[in-house]
């Protein structure tokens, strides 16, 4: 008891002080003429706004300042300008692939993960009895951590007992090594990510779909729509700004795979996924640098895919002010 | 002036509270249980006389190992006038969480290492340089002589000395005695590659009892398979074995592609094609040392410290000597482990009186110990009476045995060599002869 004392009073102090450190924060923006309701404010977001700083800006920046130096966590940095980054690109035999299969799993996943939970939302929007159990158990593999999810997958994709030999054995396909054949661990990882499709991302579906004017179905149920047509012209456009959320949060979510692909650990041949490599390179070899370099690479490649999701999105997102607009311009 | 006042006010209290807050780093000092005990006399970082510092042990040590560890740390507690080691033991993603509270200030005092983490700590100072105080102290584990030569490789830097091993776990072989007896083979001195291969042949028995070579032997309905592998053991051993090495000695070169080295790699491969080996896929299925203690498998190398020979209940299990390579060249790998002390530790005499006896305590409990004068037959079976018919084959091979060639940046060798070179001979069918001319640059490159 007496060896936690120390870590339980600094539990106590640390609430004490991010007060007193926003009241101390109130008063000298009050000294600097700021209007009191507008110092309030900032005092009391300054508890967020000192964590926000302390534990993901600041260490943004730093990484970034890493990525240019030799750092081993141990000692001082040593500056290398961009020599990290020419290294992984001219001379790493381990980049590319990392790359490659991160870059792959998103492209194929990303399908999959959107549309694939749509689906699910669609069957689970229906008002049959017993729905809201079934939404519940759905719902429950969301909560599920990823090491025991990755313990499911392990079993099902086991050569002489899993279920998915088993299913494949019966069209006469022989035993797969998903994980030891470099040809199977990414078609692997995909179907492991059919898992994510009865998350949230199904909930936050079920929500848009719920939102749907009951109005536009019955105007063209009226019409004679069929419900493919419906679905087409009426849920797709309206939930579409909802579907790019899915679609941005999906490819980050897939590009950042790490978790499962740890604790399965397949062939290395198949290559690292680029958060893997971040991790072994970080901590296995001890060259921060390195994996702060990856890491930005990372950060660049899901920059780059959002924006050009972004820019494409006028052509396939209905955003209800655009329709106002339309009519305040007439 | 009222508001400045308040405002420096306030800012003091929040300096203070950080202070406060500020970690006290690693070590405290307790309370001695016994006041009328003194320190040890030169121990300048004792405070008061009458006052225990607190020395912060970490481990990996699963839940049971760590109950035998408390025992013994509980009986040095109570004997020491110095310190009181505090043991913090948790298996999960240890070396990730030493490295990283390592590198702040929140590091324990004392720490268990890895013989490739104890490389990398020795060379960047992060691990307190302990060659004077071993010098210095009398006491029987700070007695370099007493120590196997290799003991030390990985936690040698320059010949400064960083860390203690506190166990050398040589590879051994592990055998269904069942099995072998069923079979007719008996394990002699010239045991060596084709004795192995033959008798690995003679093991690998199909569901009507025929063995393979044998005619009609079934290769689809395996019951039995003479020998496994999946990495582990390793190549390097096999290379030892014929007269190779992966690294050279002055760490210029890694000459993988002698001629001695290549009839490792093959040696490995013929294995894997010969089928005395189940596939990948199976092992991964199964379990890897699940299929000899479900008798799937007839030999198995393992660490001495595994202890099959005690704890598998079906048959038989009795260790033996690995294979001799081709000329008779006796090798096998020699797991390394150690203990060091944190180089920001507050009290670094107390932590080092504390490694020493606390080492020396590891080294009766454990198996094999890296100091001769323990190390002895005689004296393991004394102290391990129930591995009694173990012990001749573990210290034979714990004389010839070696660890790999440690050193500062180690795991990127390693992360080629296994990456490229075997994980494609293991589980690719790849062809050790197109592979090695490949890799060998990459690993030259990383021993620049």
């Amino acid at each position: 008891m007496e060896r936690y004392m120390g870590t339980f009073v600094r539990w106590l102090l640390t609430p004490v002080g991010l007060f007193i450190l926003g009241l101390g924060l109130y008063y000298l923006m009050r000294l600097f003429r700021w209007e009191k309701q507008q110092a309030t404010g900032l005092a009391l977001i300054s508890p967020w706004l000192f964590g926000f700083l302390g534990f993901t800006a600041i260490p943004i920046f730093y990484s970034l300042y890493l990525s240019f130096t030799d750092f081993s966590l141990f000692g001082k940095e040593k500056w290398v300008g961009l020599g990290n980054f020419i290294k992984l690109f001219t001379n790493d035999v381990e980049f590319w692939p990392s790359v490659r299969i991160t870059l792959s799993y998103a492209i194929f996943t990303l399908p999959v993960g959107v549309f694939g939970s749509l689906l699910v939302a669609l069957l689970i929007n229906r008002e049959i009895k017993g729905i809201r159990i079934f939404r519940t158990i759905l719902y429950l593999t969301a909560i599920l951590p990823d090491t025991a999810v990755a313990i499911i997958w392990r079993q099902l994709f086991n050569g002489e007992t899993g279920l998915i030999n088993f299913f494949l054995s019966l069209f006469g396909v022989n035993k797969i090594d998903w994980f030891g054949n470099p040809k199977y661990v990414l078609p692997a990882f995909v179907i492991i990510s059919i898992w994510g499709i009865f998350g949230t991302n199904t909930i936050i579906f079920l929500a848009s779909l719920k939102d749907v004017p009951r109005v536009l179905y019955e105007a063209a149920e009226i019409d004679g729509a069929s419900g493919f047509r419906r679905f087409v012209h009426i849920t797709i456009p309206q939930i579409s700004s909802v579907i790019l959320v899915q679609v941005v949060m999906s490819l980050i979510g897939s590009l950042q795979m790490f978790t499962v692909a740890q604790f399965l650990r397949p062939t290395t041949q198949a290559g690292l996924f680029m958060n893997q490599l971040v991790y072994t390179r970080g901590f296995t070899q001890l060259h921060m640098g390195e994996a702060s370099a990856i890491a930005w690479v990372l950060f660049v490649i899901i920059l780059v895919l959002t924006l050009l999701v972004f820019r494409t999105s006028p052509a396939w997102v209905h955003y209800e002010t655009e329709v106002k607009d339309v009519k305040n311009a007439r | 002036m009222k508001r400045i006042s308040i405002l420096c006010t306030a800012l003091l209290i929040v300096a203070l509270l950080f202070t406060a807050c500020t970690t006290t780093g690693t070590g405290d000092v307790k309370g001695s249980t016994d006041t009328s005990n003194t320190p040890a006399a030169g121990n300048k970082d004792q405070g008061k006389s009458s006052e225990k510092v607190e020395i912060k042990l970490s481990t990996w040590a699963g839940s049971e190992e760590a109950a035998e560890l408390q025992a013994i740390i509980d009986r040095l507690n109570a004997s020491s006038d110095t310190y009181i080691i505090t043991q913090d033991s948790n298996p999960a993603d240890y070396e990730t969480r030493l490295t990283t509270q390592l590198s702040g200030s929140a590091g324990p005092d004392l720490f268990w290492v890895s013989a490739a983490r104890g490389a990398q700590f020795a060379a960047r100072g992060v691990m307190l340089d302990i060659t004077d105080r071993l010098s210095k102290s009398d006491k029987p584990a700070a007695n370099l002589d007493d120590y196997y030569e290799s003991a030390f490789g990985p936690f040698k830097v320059d010949g400064k000395i960083y860390a203690l091993p506190w166990i050398m776990q040589p590879v051994v072989l592990y055998v269904n005695q069942d099995a072998l007896d069923k079979a007719g083979i008996v394990i002699d001195e010239n045991w060596n590659w084709d004795r192995f291969m033959e008798a690995a042949k003679k093991l690998t028995v199909d569901k009507n009892g025929k063995s393979l070579g044998e005619s009609g032997f079934d290769k689809n309905n395996i019951v039995q398979w003479g020998f496994t592998l999946n990495g582990w053991p390793p190549v390097q051993m096999f290379i030892w074995q014929a007269g190779g090495e992966v690294i050279a000695e002055d760490f210029s070169s890694s000459p993988i592609d002698t001629p001695e080295a290549m009839k490792g790699f093959k040696f490995y491969r013929e294995l894997i094609d010969s089928g005395v080996v189940p596939s990948q896929q199976t092992i991964r299925d199964r379990g890897f040392d699940q299929m000899f203690r479900d008798g799937q498998v007839a030999m198995f190398m393992g660490g001495a410290a595994d202890s099959l020979d005690t704890r598998v209940e079906n048959f038989k299990c009795v260790v033996r000597e690995v294979p001799a390579g081709p000329n008779g060249t006796k090798a096998t790998f020699v797991d390394l482990l150690g203990m060091g002390i944190n180089a920001k530790t507050k009290y670094p005499d107390a932590a080092f009186e504390a490694l020493v006896d606390l080492a020396e305590e590891i080294h009766k409990w454990k198996v094999m110990p890296p100091r001769k004068s323990i190390g002895s037959t005689e004296n393991m079976i004394s102290l391990h009476p129930e591995r009694k018919d173990a012990f001749p084959a573990i210290v034979n091979s714990l004389s010839y045995s070696k660890p790999y060639r440690f050193y500062q940046d180690y795991p990127d060798w390693d992360t080629i060599f296994w990456n490229q070179l075997m994980d494609p001979i293991i589980n690719s069918d790849g062809n050790p002869e197109e592979l090695v001319p490949k890799v060998k640059p990459l690993l030259d490159e990383t021993l620049k």
